[in-house]
Order: structure tokens, then sequence, then C-alpha cells
């Protein structure tokens, strides 16, 4: 009687078989229900409808797949606890085999509820188990075929999920354990635990958007075995080495189950240690990344993201069915945000949701969970992969933009560390995201590097005056009058949020404002180019005039011509096009490299350099059509540089044509001027030599640093104490002096500005004695963005102090006892430090060597090319510019000179 | 005579009807795979770009001259779906390949299979033949 009661006892016991019993009955009972709302002609579309419009329907799914995960592991655990007592229960060798295929099949029922999913990781799945049984000699193709189906389908998955594979697995565990129903103990203790995990873990489902794709937890171990397998097949012989040493360990005796046994257990800790890889250092591409690393959350902890089952939504059901499908699914984030409206065509909710660039849970039916890693503020270059540069949308374009000088600011960069005389090539290619804490990267952080594309947009409003960086937010972000009025609305009272209906849009619409906020500094083109010169006026100082204009950083700028270009309506975007200013992948040194339209592509001479439209790449093609619609049987100018098309050029009838490309104002392409052209005395000058009006000058700045000074770090963004200070000296607008550029095609002529005159008080960051004070004289090549219809006067350079980089003053001709004289009087006062007068950028009939400009390839001119040039200049003392004779030397003037009157007296230069 | 028994036979003959129904479900399967698998595919082409993803195949386009490649990964027959600096990558292991299909990084070691397609002469469709 004891007896019995004893064996009662243990048939009640219960183990982790009764316990997966229990969690199987769920399996079978929790699929029953979820083949209702399941559609598998569209499973991933069928899934998400249920994460985001009926909880009831993701209860049950998650139901499933809770169950389902702890079957599969407390199966596992029961067969290892079963390799204990094999020799008390005694299988048949027919029975061993069943319960080793059995495992087999449990994988594959497990394996095949992943497939059904049918995103983006099943997908893949898919892909990788077609290719691994299709590698099965003899059968692996009708095998493939008969498990998976035809390419695109999901039935044969299904019938065998829910059948073949289910069937099987019941056999089984009744030939096992005899038995049809679990204990209503496990049965109820399993429900509760399924309950809770059910409730608040939802089953995973891929976004369609993160680009890392990972198997279900129990595959990435193997994933991670085929990651170093250039022949995956030969995994194949593992998992049959699995079945043969489970099937020896039910079925062996002694030694062999006992080596058997040993190899599994070493087999599982390796496998563990493999599963932990794949899923906590795996991300994009299967590379290795760690916690820490600035994608992790992106690539790694994405794949956790399990989203809670919200019994009560907020959601009409007008709105559930109004919520339109985006990529293949729906999402919930439409549910809340229906009425948001701004965006251009491809950027519509409708079309592109508001995950693919906000991130975020879309599946998430609780705000707090669907804003859980929300980006903001999408657009900035940190989070540009994961916006607006994922796979389905501009990946190529946030591929290249980080090599962009805009990105890199590698001129700026290389020329202050070469004016510190930490580096001594200005030319070498640097990034603003290596800088360190030398002194000369101290005052880059303090002073400079504001102005990269990487430098984040951390507040909402339109982009203005003040702008940095940004991004992709920097050029294509533009706000409407309503959407800039409902955000103020929203700043001046927190509980307005008619903001949120009005979305600013991303959009071509790129104006002459984007640019303004960085390009109105340093070389200063954006304000150059609208005719506006800084001054050092305060803005209080700023006179009550038309002709000076305060900007929002309360510089004050006074009016100086405006670049004929601008006059005639053209904008910056007019002229550069996107691989100039997104990159074209190349890093370049300086932003003359990088900058690739010349003034020749337009004004060309004989027969222009053009692109078919069908030659175009896609990018240009895509913009050309969206400004400009069909763009069939258009050729257009092309730079003969880069070789790039312009986009907003065109060829026809031999004339060429330019249409702005926001404005849409028609031009036809004017050659150059007559004289550019006939004149051979001056084919060395660049088109901007002549006809640049005015360049900004500045002379006369003191670097020094203050440790008590209130700074800032423009990397980090935020104060510091310390800072380097710059003291101003003169600003002045005037004609550019003009220097010589070494090319390999020649010697080219181009204007110049002191980009670097100042001194550079060393030893009051580094704090160390031995370093001085630096002084540097230094000019830089500059495209003033200011050109005038007409060019420069011949007198203007040959008789110009400032032309020849002799800086201000008087330069006469004097003719005494028959011998003729140039003589320079300064304006300043000769610079202590090198003897030059202060503005100058080489002294009057002197040579200058050594460092001299901020580029290798830049000099200022020697005295040999000094005296060239004067010697034109000695004629122009007494011969008009337009003069018979003048125009005559342009092309003969040794034999004008050697014809010459004996009135006319050319210098004595001993 | 013990080995050849009643037994021996009933085992011999029904193993023996399980291989002839492996031998009828091998050839059903390969014959409807063969059925219902695409021969020809039509594709709009886009002469401007350079490199189009199209389910199972890339079309790498230089200046009309088109070349298919199989969008298969040949370590394991994942999908390649994107262009990483100029390199076509597989999402699943990180395999590599250059834009004529040669594998470049591994774990694929072979190159991707190239596909008989042709574009027709108004270079607005490609006509692939799988």
């Amino acid at each position: 009687m004891s007896d019995m009661r004893n064996k009662h006892k243990d048939i009640q016991k219960t183990t982790y078989g009764t316990l997966g019993l229990a969690l199987f009955s769920y399996v079978i009972l929790s699929g029953i229900l979820l083949a209702i709302p399941f559609d598998v002609k569209t499973p991933y579309s069928s899934i998400s409808i249920m994460l985001v419009t009926n909880p009831w329907a993701s209860f049950i799914r998650n139901l499933h797949f809770w169950s389902a995960q702890l079957f599969l592991v407390f199966s596992l655990i029961h067969l290892y606890d079963h390799f204990h007592y094999k020799e008390k229960i005694g299988f048949r060798k027919g029975m061993a085999f069943r319960l080793s295929l059995g495992v087999l099949i449990i994988f594959l029922a497990m394996l095949t509820g992943f497939l059904l999913k049918g995103d983006a990781d099943s997908q893949q799945a898919r892909q990788i188990l077609q290719s691994l049984t299709e590698r099965i000699p003899l059968i692996g193709k009708a095998l493939a075929f008969s498990l998976l189906g035809k390419t695109g389908s999901y039935q044969l998955i299904y019938v065998h999920h829910i059948a073949t594979f289910s069937i099987f697995i019941s056999i089984i565990i009744i030939e096992h354990s005899r038995k049809f129903w679990p204990k209503a103990g496990d049965f109820i203790l399993t429900f509760f635990v399924l309950l809770g995990l059910s409730w608040f873990f939802s089953a995973p489902l891929h976004d369609g958007m993160n680009p890392s794709v990972k198997g279900p937890w129990y595959f990435v171990g193997f994933q991670e075995i085929l990651h170093w397998l250039s022949h995956p097949e030969w995994s194949l012989l593992l998992i049959l080495l699995l079945l043969i040493l489970i099937y020896i360990v039910n079925s062996g005796k002694d030694r062999a189950a006992f080596i058997s046994k040993r190899s599994l257990l070493i087999l599982t800790a390796f496998y563990f240690v493999l599963t932990l890889i794949g899923l906590f250092f795996r991300g994009e591409n299967w590379q290795w990344i760690q916690p820490g690393n600035s994608n992790y959350t992106y690539s790694v902890l994405n794949n956790f993201k399990s989203e809670s089952v919200n019994f009560n939504p907020d959601f009409t059901e007008e709105t559930i069915l109004n919520t339109p499908k985006i990529l293949g699914r729906k999402e919930s984030c439409l549910l809340c945000h229906n009425q948001v409206h701004g965006f251009m065509d491809a950027h519509k909710p409708e079309v592109i949701g508001c995950f693919s660039c906000h991130g975020g849970n879309p599946f998430a039916t609780i705000k707090t969970q669907a804003h859980k890693n929300m980006i903001r503020i999408p657009g900035n270059m940190a989070s540009a992969a994961q916006s607006c540069g994922t796979t389905r949308c501009h990946p190529d374009i946030s591929q290249r933009l980080p090599s962009s000088l805009m990105s890199t600011l590698s001129g700026m960069i290389s020329v202050d560390r070469f004016v510190f005389g930490e580096q001594k090539n200005p030319d070498l290619l640097t990034d603003v995201h290596h800088l360190g804490n030398s002194a000369s990267d101290e005052h880059l952080k303090n002073l400079c590097v504001r102005c990269h594309l990487g430098n984040p947009k951390d507040n909402y409003g339109p982009v203005n005056e003040k702008s940095r960086g940004g991004g992709c937010l920097a050029c294509h972000l533009n706000y409407s009058t309503k959407a800039k009025n409902n955000l103020s609305a929203h700043q001046n009272n927190l509980q307005d949020t008619s903001y949120l209906s009005t979305h600013p849009n991303l959009s071509l619409q790129i104006t002459d404002n984007h640019c303004f906020g960085c390009h109105s500094r340093s070389g200063r083109i954006s304000t150059n180019y609208e005719g506006w010169h800084e001054t050092t006026l305060e803005a209080k100082q700023k006179p009550d005039s038309s002709t000076y204009r305060l900007i929002e950083d309360s510089r004050v700028f006074k009016k100086e011509p405006e670049d004929i270009h601008h006059k005639l309506g053209l904008e910056c975007i007019d002229c550069h096009h996107s691989y100039e200013l997104m990159g074209d992948r190349k890093h370049y040194a300086h932003e003359e490299d990088q900058q690739d339209v010349q003034c020749l592509d337009c004004h060309f001479n004989g027969k222009p350099l053009t692109t078919k439209a069908e030659d175009l790449d896609n990018e240009s093609a895509v913009i050309a059509s969206l400004r400009f619609g069909s763009i069939t049987n258009k050729q257009f100018l092309t730079t003969h540089k880069h070789r790039h098309a312009l986009i907003n050029t065109y060829v026809k009838h031999d004339s060429a044509f330019l249409i702005t490309k926001n404005s849409k104002k028609l031009f036809v392409l004017k050659a150059p001027a007559k004289i550019c052209n006939d004149d051979k005395a001056h084919q060395n000058l660049s088109c901007s030599s002549c006809h640049s009006a005015w360049a900004p000058s500045c002379i006369g700045c003191h670097n020094a640093y203050d440790p008590n000074e209130p700074g800032y770090d423009m990397i980090k963004n935020r104060r510091k104490k310390g800072s380097w200070i710059e003291y101003t000296g003169r600003f002045d607008a005037k004609l550019p002096a003009l220097g010589f550029k070494k090319t390999k095609h020649g010697n080219k002529i181009i204007p110049v500005i002191p980009g670097m005159v100042l001194t550079i008080d060393i030893a009051s960051y580094t704090k160390q004695a031995h370093d001085s004070l630096l002084f540097r004289r230094l000019f830089a090549p500059t495209a003033p963005h200011t050109t005038s219809a007409k060019g420069r006067s011949c007198k203007s350079c040959h008789n110009n102090p400032v032309a020849l980089g002799f800086g201000e003053g008087k330069l006469y001709y004097q003719v005494e006892n028959g011998k003729g004289k140039w003589t320079f009087e300064p304006l300043f006062e000769n610079n202590p430090h090198d003897s030059l007068p202060e503005d100058a950028w080489t002294g009057f009939l002197k040579n200058r060597k050594g460092m001299v400009s901020t580029r290798n390839n830049v000099f200022p001119f020697n005295v040999a090319e000094q005296k060239k040039i004067l010697t034109v200049g000695t004629c122009l003392t007494c011969h008009k510019e337009n003069s018979t004779v003048m125009k005559e030397s342009l092309n003969h003037f040794s034999k004008l000179i050697k014809n010459r009157s004996p009135k006319c007296i050319l210098p004595d230069w001993k | 005579m013990e080995k050849y028994n009643r037994r021996f036979f009933l085992k011999l003959s029904a193993s023996g009807v399980g291989l002839f129904f492996v031998y009828m479900w091998n050839k059903l399967s390969l014959s409807h795979n063969e059925l219902v698998k695409p021969k020809v595919l039509l594709f709009p082409f886009n002469r401007n770009k350079a490199v189009s993803f199209l389910k199972d195949f890339i079309v790498i386009n230089k200046k009309g001259k088109a070349t298919v490649l199989s969008a298969h990964c040949t370590h394991l027959g994942c999908s390649i779906n994107k262009v990483e600096n100029g390199k076509l990558v597989c999402p699943c292991h990180g395999s590599e390949f250059d834009m004529d299909g040669k594998a470049i990084k591994g774990p694929a070691y072979r190159s991707l299979e190239k596909i008989p397609a042709r574009v027709n002469s108004e270079h607005t469709q490609i006509q692939i033949d799988v």
C-alpha cells in the first residue's frame, strides 16, 4: 500500500518534463487562437496589425511566443535530466531515436515559428536555412523546397509549423510520457508565469529599418559559428554529431554514454558563450561591438526592445482603420500623430511614417515605450545613419557626408596647427573629431570649430543667422510660417502643442540663409556675396542707415558691392552642386580642393563639356527631376575639374542656359569677354583675380590664452573656465592682393587676403617659458564671391601696392636724370617682428621665403615678377588703359618696348 | 535460415515502400520547384542608378551597361541589400564583395553569381534570365 502511494507521488511530482507538457499545451492553445488574426499571405503586416491595433491578439501572440520559448528551455533541461535516470527508465532504441529526432523537430518548429514573422530577421534566417538545407547531399534541394516552399510564400512553412512538426512533437510527447493532459497544478503555475511575461514583454518583431539582423536567441550561437566557417555546410555535421550524442546518451551504455554526456555538457557550455557573444557583442553586419560604443544601443540593445501590451489604448476605431501601412507594416506612432502635415511628398507620414526618421518603438502603444530611444531631432550627423541615412533612404549621402570638408574642417585645423607651429605642413588631412589638447587644438575648440556639420542641432526651430552645424538639417530644414508660429506659441506656453501637427519640412529648398550661419565668418563668402562687409562696430554703435546691417549675432556689416550673380538672383546652390557640398567620398585638405565649379564651366568658349540625362548619376538625376520635372533628352553642362553635371544648366541649339534652382529664373550663359580670350599676357590669371570687386582683409590680430576667461568648448558644446581670446585689429574691404599658386599646369595668379597676420602668445597657454610669442605673416588664397561683371583696371594691379603684396601706401614712379625709379611709402609702420609694414605680404622689391601663406603652393610675387608688373605699371603712368598702345601691349609687349619713343623712360632697376 | 525469416522480409518490404516514398517525394518536390520557379523576370531599368537592389538580384550599371548579380551571399544565401563605401555588404555575417561581385572579405569566398540579363534598346527595362 505504501509502495503504491510512493509510486503515485512519483507520478504526481512536478518536473521539468511535466512543466514542459503544460507549456506545450499553451503553445497549442495559443497557436489555435493566433491563427485567427494571423495572415499567412502577409505575415509581417498581420503581426504588426495585432501589435498596434489589437491588444488581445498581441497578448495571445506573446503567450504563444513565451510558452514556446519556455517549452524549448524546459524540454532541453528535461532531456539532460533524463540522462541521469535513463537506466531506471530504460529506453528502447526506437524511442531513443525518435526522442533524438524530436529535439531536431522542436528546433524546426521553433525556427518555422520565427520565420512566420516575415520580418527582416526572419527573411534572412529563411535564406540561411534554405542555403544550409540545400547543401545536404542528394536530398538537399528537395528537402529545402519541401520545408520552405517557393520564394516569398509562407504557406508550406505555416503547414509544417502548425501541423507537421506540432503533430510529431505531440506524438513524441505522448509516447514518451504516456500522458495526454498536463497536471492541473503545472497548468496553473505556468499560466501565471506566462501571463506576466506575455503582458509585459512582447514577442520581438523587426522594425524594418534597423540594419542589424539576428536569428532567434537559440540560433545566434550557431550564427556565430557560421560566421567563422567559409564552408558552412560543415556545420551540418555538427548538428548530426549533436543528434548522435543525444542518441548515444539515451540508448548507449556505460563509457560511451558517459563520454557523450560530458561532450554534450561541454558543447552546451561552449554554445552558451557563443550565444552571449552573438546576443551582446555582435551588431550591424555581424561586426564586433561592445558596450560603450556610441552605436551599441541601436545595433545591439535594439534587439531586446519589448513593449508591453496596452489593453486600453486611447485610439478610436476610425483612427485605427485610417492608419496607413508603412513599409509593409502598421506603426503605432500614427495613431496619436495622425494629423501632422507640412512635409514634402517623399517624406509624408503616409509614405515613410514617423519611425523612419524619429526611431523609437513603432509597435508600442504606450507613449513612454513608443518614445523610448526616440530621435527627437533627426538629421544630425550622429544619428544620420539611423534616420536620413538608413538603407531605404539616403545611405550613400550619409556615408560620404563625413568625408566632406564641412564635416572634417581639415583646412581650418591644419592651417591653425601650422600657424601655431605644431604642424609643418598646412595641407595635411585632419578631422575635427580628432582634436587633442595642444595650444592650437584648444584655440580651435574655443574659437573656431563650431561650424562643422557634426555639431548637433539640439533645439527646435528654423535655421537662422546664428545656426551652426546640424547635419542634414543645416541645409535642408525649412519651417513654414505656420510651423514657426506654432512653435513660438509652444515656447511661450508649453501647454500649447499645436506645433506637433505642423511639422517643418526637409526639402531641396536650400536658400542662402542656410549657408549664412557658417559662411558669414572667416572668408565671409555669404556676406561678401550679398554685398556686406563686417566692421568692428558694436551693435550699439551701428549707424541708423540702410547701408549698415546688424545680424543676429550682433555683428555690424557695412554695404559694399554685391556679387553680380547675387544681383541677378542666383543663390549659393545655383553654382554649388550636391557632391561639392555633401562630399564625394574623397578627403580634401582645403576648400579650393573640394570646390568643383569654376567660372569657365558656365562661361566657356567653344564646345561645352556636357553629360546626357541618361548618363547622369542617380543622385543628380533624382535632384534634377525633383527640381525641374522631366529631364529626358537633356544635356547638362559638366564641371571640368571633377566632372560632375550641373543639373540646373542645359545646352540647346548651341546655347547654354541656367535655371535658378529655387526661383526658376532662366539665364542664357555668356561666354567670357573678348578681352579675356584675346589677351595673351594674362592667360595665367584666374577669373577671380580680375573680377573680384573686393575682399575682406583683417590685420593686426593678437591671440592669447586667459585661464580665467569664461570659455566654451565647441566640441563638447559646454562652457568652461579659460579660453583663447582673439584681439582683432582692422577690418577693411578692398581689392584683394594677388599672388601665385603653383599647380601642375604652371603658375596661376590668384587673389589672396591676409589670412593669418597675427601674434600668438603660446606661453600663455602652455606656461612654458621657452614658448615664445609667435608672429606670423601668412596670406591665404581666397574666393571672395564679390564678382563684378567688369574686371579690375590695369592700374589696380600694375600700379597698386596692395595688389602687389606691399600693403597700403604710396607707390609712385619718378624720372630723375633720365633714370626711372619706383618708390613705395607704406601707410603702416614696420612690424618689429619682420620689419615689414603691418599689412604687407612681401617687401617692396624684396623676395620673401619660408612660411608665407596658409598653403604649401601659394606665394607672393618675387622681385623678378614685381619688376615685370611694375614695368607695365610704368607705361600706365602715361598711357591710358584703353589706349591703343596699351591694348597692343597685351600681345606684343616686348616688341613695343623695343620700339618705344625716347620719351618713354623705363625703370632702372639697378 | 534464422536470418531470413518472415520478419526480415517484412522489414525489407517496409523499407522498400519507405524508399519509394522518399523517391516520389524527391521527384515531386524537384519537379514542382522547377515548375513554379520563374524563368524570366522583367524589371524597370534605371540607367542613372549605378546599383539597384531587386530583391533577389543586384543590377550594377556602368554607363548603361548592366551586370546582374545574385543578391544572395555565397556564404549562406542572405540577401545583400546595401552598398557601404563602394562595397556590397552582407548584413548577416559581414561578407563583402566588390562591384563586380568578387568576394573581398569573408566568410564568403566565392564571387556572387552572375545572372544573364539584357537591357532593352530604350534602356527602360531589364530582362533577367533566372
